[in-house]
């Protein structure tokens, strides 16, 4: 496996882990919350809000404006 | 006039450092705005400053008129209200729809522009400028309040978004340099260089940017 492998490889697992972290909060009893509840009470304060916003505009600026 | 206390634009400005200096989110968005700004994108991080120092001057603002403090505001959060109170399903079905087809036609429309063009460029910036000036006067309908979360099942999920983070930022720092891509260490966005070449997919990567963004905004 050479580095970039490893890499891309990295890049799944994290995308695995929180594919499996969703599921563990909507399938279980386990108290683990849902994305959506995390991004919710994170969102409760204006400056939570903005700031998943932004966050959120960063990734269109980043990939599309110059 | 007091000849011994300081102009008020002084003291707004103090405060907005402190209270700046004090919310960890303004503190993160200056520092993206530097990366940002760093790595090629002065706009961007221009943009992202502008975004963190109104925060930081909103915070200020909040502070000062507080009179009896709120719990949130005693920790230093603005707590945002709803604007408007439970719209009838009803009536949302027929918005939602059509900001799903004014969603598509966008991403179908800028979608057809070259990336980092002035045209895909204005187009971004001016959705997400729409959306986060929404967001900043509240949530557009009341929803449920999650309540207090269980610490160790939110520290899961900051413990992976700062892993996958410093994953990314080691990719980055490990390529030739902060705009050079490399393809031992690639980066998120090196990796979706080829899904972003075509009309089909630029719209389809929009079609799902705003449709997380929708998703946020209903937060």
């Amino acid at each position: 496996m050479n580095s970039h492998d490893l890499t891309v490889f990295g890049y799944l697992l994290f995308l695995l882990a929180g594919v499996v972290l969703e599921l563990l909060a909507r399938r279980t009893r386990l108290r683990i919350p849902s994305l959506a509840a995390v991004l919710a009470r994170a969102m409760r304060t204006r400056t939570g809000r903005v700031g998943v916003l932004v966050a959120w505009a960063w990734l269109g600026l980043h990939f599309f404006a110059g | 006039m007091d000849g011994s206390s300081p102009p008020r634009w002084i003291v707004a400005l103090g405060s907005t450092a402190t209270a700046g200096v004090r919310e960890p989110i303004v503190v993160i968005l200056l520092l993206i705005a530097v990366f940002t700004a760093i790595s090629g994108r002065p706009v961007n991080g221009l943009l992202l400053a502008a975004v963190a120092v109104c925060l930081a001057w909103d915070n200020a603002r909040s502070r000062r008129r507080v009179v009896i403090p709120a719990p949130d505001a005693a920790a230093g959060l603005t707590t945002a209200q709803p604007r408007e109170p439970l719209i009838a399903a009803r009536r949302r079905r027929p918005a939602t729809a059509a900001v799903a087809a004014a969603g598509l036609v966008f991403a179908a429309v800028v979608g057809s522009f070259a990336r980092y063009s002035w045209p895909a460029t204005v187009s971004v910036i001016g959705l997400a400028a729409v959306v986060v000036a929404i967001g900043w006067r509240g949530p557009p309908r009341s929803r449920r309040d999650p309540g207090e979360l269980r610490r160790r099942g939110t520290s899961l999920w900051a413990g992976l978004l700062v892993a996958a983070g410093l994953w990314e930022l080691s990719a980055l720092i490990l390529q030739p340099g902060l705009d050079t891509t490399s393809s031992a260490h690639p980066t998120i966005s090196a990796l979706t260089d080829p899904l972003l070449t075509s009309h089909a997919g630029r719209s389809v990567a929009l079609a799902v940017w705003i449709a997380a963004g929708w998703f946020l905004m209903r937060r």
